[in-house]
């Protein structure tokens, strides 16, 4: 079985046996889609909802929120060959992990619930919430997932450096 | 200085969740009247039976993608000169040549901050108040 694991701001998408999406989750959100027609799945891994109103954001935070991310990975299943209307979601994270920091993780859950009913797609199963970090694998071929809730997790491990990727021609 | 209130928008993107932040995005910019379909079909039917400034579309649709939606427009007589802004999930640079070639006024780049699509709209329209 060869792991791919997923860091935040990432998504993967996979159709192909034997292969397992992995990533470790506080209080950021992965969500996992799968068509079992085409049988393959995708994951990917968000730190917050949307910007709000106001929020003066850098242009390479932007990949880091789920509005962004979804459509990424939506984008993605479907140019494998999925077809949207068989999408069906896995949604997981969205923990309260460190006191102090707010709901961050309980903001990041309810994205995603209501990003799933907005568009329409189906959720399959939803793990969200709750005080701890989980570890999250996922066999896209098949649409098997599972969330094991770990007290010792590593931190969610961010990227170094998000490319942007701009061409010039206007 | 065109005033963005005076601006009539069609956002155009089959997510639903990415027209509302459009939206949003326009709004906090002072954009009064921002119209909004999930698809250049129906995008096309609406703004053909009541005309917009500027059309802001997603590449990546089914159907008919931002490409054929361009072509669509450009090519008829009455909404043909339309300002024309792509998003494109990824700086895929063909289908960006493939859109200046065709007509496209500017292009964004997904994910984008407001000033970015601030930006992109002045490069067409001059500084907006």
């Amino acid at each position: 079985m060869r792991r791919v694991s997923i860091i935040q701001g990432e998504h993967r998408v996979i159709a192909e046996p034997e292969v397992m999406l992995t990533t470790v989750l506080g209080s950021c959100v992965a969500v996992c889609l799968h068509d079992s027609v085409a049988r393959l799945g995708g994951m990917n891994h968000f730190l917050l909802g949307e910007p709000t109103a106001g929020h003066d954001v850098r242009p390479e935070e932007m990949q880091r929120y789920g509005v962004h991310a979804m459509e990424l990975l939506i984008n993605a299943m479907m140019q494998a060959g999925a077809k949207r209307e068989r999408l069906c979601g896995h949604l997981y994270g969205g923990a309260n992990i460190v006191a102090g920091l707010g709901a961050i993780g309980s903001s990041n859950a309810e994205f995603a619930r209501r990003f799933m009913q907005t568009e329409g797609l189906e959720v399959r199963h939803c793990d969200l919430g709750g005080t701890s970090a989980r570890k999250v694998e996922f066999l896209p071929f098949d649409g098997k997932v599972r969330s094991i809730k770990v007290t010792d997790a590593p931190l969610e491990q961010r990227p170094q450096r998000i490319a942007t990727n701009d061409v010039e021609l206007f | 200085m065109p005033a963005a209130s005076a601006i009539k928008v069609m956002v155009v993107d089959d997510q639903t969740s990415m027209r509302a932040m459009i939206r949003r995005t326009l709004q906090d910019l002072g954009f009064r009247d921002v119209r909004d379909k999930a698809s250049a079909t129906e995008a096309l039917d609406d703004v053909r039976a009541n005309r917009v400034h500027l059309i802001i579309s997603d590449y990546n649709m089914p159907e008919m993608d931002g490409l054929q939606f361009l072509q669509e427009v450009r090519k008829d007589s009455v909404i043909g000169k339309t300002v024309f802004i792509m998003l494109t999930a990824s700086a895929e640079k063909e289908i960006v040549q493939k859109a200046a070639e065709m007509g496209v006024n500017n292009y964004v780049v997904k994910p984008f901050t407001p000033a970015a699509l601030k930006e992109k709209i002045e490069r067409v329209f001059g500084a907006l108040s």
